[in-house]
């Protein structure tokens, strides 16, 4: 009960300042969070937000997909074929550092303004460390395990199966985790650009409208989808690694 | 808790190479005139000269430079000092942890919209973008570092008599600095992220203006030229940071 | 029950590039017979004991396991247990009793069932076969190797300081258990260690290894009398004075 009292306090503080802010107020028609909320429940009342969120999943389905499909398999491989990883992580690391939005104008030109634009940003924010993580994963295999199914006559394929694989996951799942707050982000920058799709647009609709309520309401819909999608993998990978110190 | 990937500096000779490879491979299917949307290695190096020579590029990397370091030097600063205290201090950690956690992995360019509402469309929302991306990476690895201390060296010290200066100053923070600079690596990787989602969403100034800007009007090389620009400055920084780290933690 | 074996090296040399860790080795291990190797630092005998399980390839002389020549890893004759017990921290103490099986094809049932005798063997039944390895101390850990490696029924067992990595009771305990299941197995083992104490109360004979290159220095018979568990023999006056002869050998060769 005092853990939960704890927690509690940064959010009851933020509130507070929130609250503060708009009684100054610190900017035009800067809603308070009773506004928020009540522009939240607006929303979902009207269906807006519903299908609004359907649009972006579509897209972070697609291409968060895509990356998982790509990157956990070409991880793996790097991680085994030394050479392929000594190359492909030279790309990766640019991959990481280059801020990915950058690549936003010449994927909307390229593929012009539809899903699958939102789908390539996402992949592109997402594959690169869904990829590393496999490849770190397979390379922190421990050799003495390799060496044990080696006495006990494992083949190649087995070694992969039962050693490999199994001690990448814990690496495999923390980038998936990774990639899909990665996946988030480039979404939500890309639908703030691409405009008529999916919570972003209406995110940027209200705010032309001057909706500031309605804007706040959809920002704050979006993080709370977020977190919960995050949760959810969270609490798959604490399923699959409960053999973990115990 | 695994901080995000670092990228290390694609040095060494397979680095080397396989960048060199990659321009060949670039300029070889640049000539072969695929698509307008990839043009040859040369034709973007031409761009790039063209854009250092009119002075654009310059003006654009000056803006965007000063808005990194108005967002990044706070983000260190502040960064560093909750890590500390949430690292020394059980229960503020406690109360902060989860939350500060929950925002490192949240769709931080959500708030970009709500940082325009508060500022308006200016470079200040820039540097607050910048700020919002290194801050909690920072706190993190800090705090991550603090907490790495081995127990012995604490009581060791106390057994001499230490008191909480000089512990601080002579156990913790020697002990936690190479998790503090890599948290300041990363940071300043995602300060640079945070500088071009800033700038693309407010289009007003920086060289994220200038991606909008020569998105819009189809000027492909130039385009590949800011980009380039970005990726350099976004490997600067990192290098720069690591080079502090070198020299900093010569007993590792 | 697989009848035991006996081991032949002959002439057995390992370099490795430009560092000769083995030379001209020749050891003959009766069937049923448990011995020791023993050796300073960087004699090899980590080495000679990864070469009779095959996972490291020799570059000349000859190993049988029995009538076969040794020539790969895997072969149903040998099993091996580690220092660090080497368990898939992602299975239960039980599925890593079944690895061995496991990587055999053998069949769901079957492997369920020989694991489960092997666990019971060395004192883990019941509850502890659903438990990981994280939850398991260094003791039970090394049961659980042992088990693994008895499970698929070999005829020699390869055992590599395996009780290093214990603390003293534990380990003290583990020997009985080990002997006790020996005497009423009687498979081969050869058991590399450090401790001379460990060679003395648990062999029928020592071979001391020296190094630079690993050969055989001596080797060294242990005449005490068996079921050595039951007998408290470490008490015993023979006992002081082998190890002490043992260590005086083993002296002239650091």
């Amino acid at each position: 009960m005092k853990r939960w009292l704890l927690r509690g306090t940064p959010l009851v503080a933020f509130l507070a300042l929130w609250q503060w802010a708009a009684w100054v107020p610190v900017s035009f028609n800067f809603p308070t969070p009773w506004q928020t909320l009540a522009a939240l429940a607006e929303l979902l009342g009207s269906g807006a937000l519903l299908q609004a969120s359907a649009t972006s999943l579509q897209s972070l389905a697609l291409g968060f997909g895509a990356a998982i499909v790509i990157g956990v398999p070409l991880g793996l491989l790097m991680g085994v074929v030394r050479g392929v990883g000594r190359v492909a992580r030279v790309y990766l690391d640019l991959l990481i550092a280059l801020p990915t939005a950058a690549l936003i104008p010449l994927v909307i030109l390229s593929f012009g303004i539809n899903i699958v634009s939102s789908a390539v940003i996402i992949f592109v924010f997402s594959a690169p460390f869904i990829t590393m993580n496999a490849y770190g994963g397979v390379r922190d295999t421990r050799p003495r395990l390799v060496e044990m199914a080696r006495a006990f006559g494992a083949s190649w394929r087995q070694l992969f199966t039962r050693i490999i694989v199994p001690s990448a996951l814990p690496m495999i799942l923390a980038g998936l985790r990774l990639g899909l707050s990665r996946a988030f982000l480039g979404l939500i920058v890309a639908e703030l650009l691409l405009s008529p799709f999916g919570l972003g647009r209406l995110i940027m609709n209200s705010r032309s409208m001057f909706e500031h309520d309605k804007m706040f309401a959809t920002v704050v819909w979006t993080l709370v989808l977020s977190g919960i999608a995050l949760a959810m993998l969270a609490r798959l990978e604490a399923r699959l690694l409960r053999w973990r110190a115990a | 808790m695994t901080p995000l990937t670092a990228p290390e500096p694609a040095f060494g000779r397979a680095g080397l190479a396989a960048v060199a490879g990659l321009i060949v491979v670039w300029e070889i299917l640049g000539r072969l005139q695929l698509t307008i949307f990839i043009p040859s290695a040369s034709t973007v190096a031409a761009a790039w000269w063209g854009l250092v020579r009119d002075g654009t590029l310059s003006r654009s990397a000056g803006s965007s430079l000063v808005s990194l370091l108005k967002g990044f030097v706070p983000a260190a600063i502040f960064g560093v000092a909750l890590g500390l205290a949430m690292g020394r201090f059980r229960t503020l950690r406690e109360v902060l942890d989860a939350w500060i956690n929950a925002l490192m992995s949240a769709p931080l360019s959500a708030l970009v919209p709500v940082l325009i509402a508060l500022f308006g469309v200016r470079d200040t929302v820039v540097a607050a973008t910048v700020f919002l991306f290194s801050f909690f990476v920072i706190v993190v690895n800090t705090m991550t570092g603090v907490r790495g201390t081995e127990r012995s060296l604490v009581e060791m010290a106390r057994s001499f008599g230490a008191g909480e200066a000089a512990l601080f100053t002579r156990i913790y923070l020697p002990a936690a600095l190479p998790a503090i600079l890599l948290g300041l690596r990363l940071g300043a990787v995602q300060a640079v992220k945070g500088m071009v989602v800033g700038e693309m969403l407010i289009s007003l100034v920086g060289m994220g203006e200038r991606l909008i800007y020569y998105g819009n009007t189809f000027l492909i090389p130039e385009l590949y030229a800011v980009i380039v620009s970005v990726l350099l400055v976004a490997l600067v920084s990192a290098t720069l940071v690591q080079a502090c780290e070198h020299a900093l933690v010569r007993w590792k | 029950m697989s009848e035991p074996v006996g081991i032949a090296i002959a002439r057995v040399s390992k370099s490795f590039g430009a560092v000769q860790a083995l030379s001209d080795i020749e050891i003959q291990v009766k069937a049923g017979e448990f011995l020791a190797l023993i050796g300073p630092s960087g004699c090899g005998k980590t080495t000679l004991l990864k070469c009779i399980a095959g996972l490291v390839p020799i570059d000349s002389g000859r190993i049988l396991v029995g009538s076969r020549a040794v020539s790969g890893p895997g072969g149903s004759e040998a099993s091996l247990v580690f220092q660090d017990f080497a368990l898939l921290p992602w299975a239960t103490a039980r599925e890593n009793a079944e690895f061995g099986l496991l990587l055999r094809g053998a069949p769901a049932s079957e492997r369920k069932s020989a694991a489960r005798r092997a666990l019971a063997k060395v004192g883990l039944a019941g509850s502890f076969e659903d438990a990981y390895p994280a939850e398991l101390s260094g003791g039970m850990q090394q049961r659980v190797g042992l088990a693994r490696a008895l499970a698929v029924n070999p005829q020699v067992l390869l055992m590599d300081e395996p009780f290093a990595s214990i603390d003293e009771q534990t380990r003290r305990i583990l020997q009985d258990d080990l002997l006790r299941l020996w005497s009423e197995e009687r498979k081969t083992v050869v058991l590399v260690t450090h401790s001379m104490e460990e060679a003395i109360y648990l062999s029928d004979r020592v071979v001391v290894l020296s190094p630079r290159p690993g050969k055989v220095h001596r080797v060294f018979e242990v005449p005490l009398p068996r079921p050595r568990e039951a007998l408290d023999v470490r008490a015993s006056a023979d006992f002081a004075r082998l190890v002490d002869e043992l260590w005086q050998i083993l002296k002239r060769l650091q």
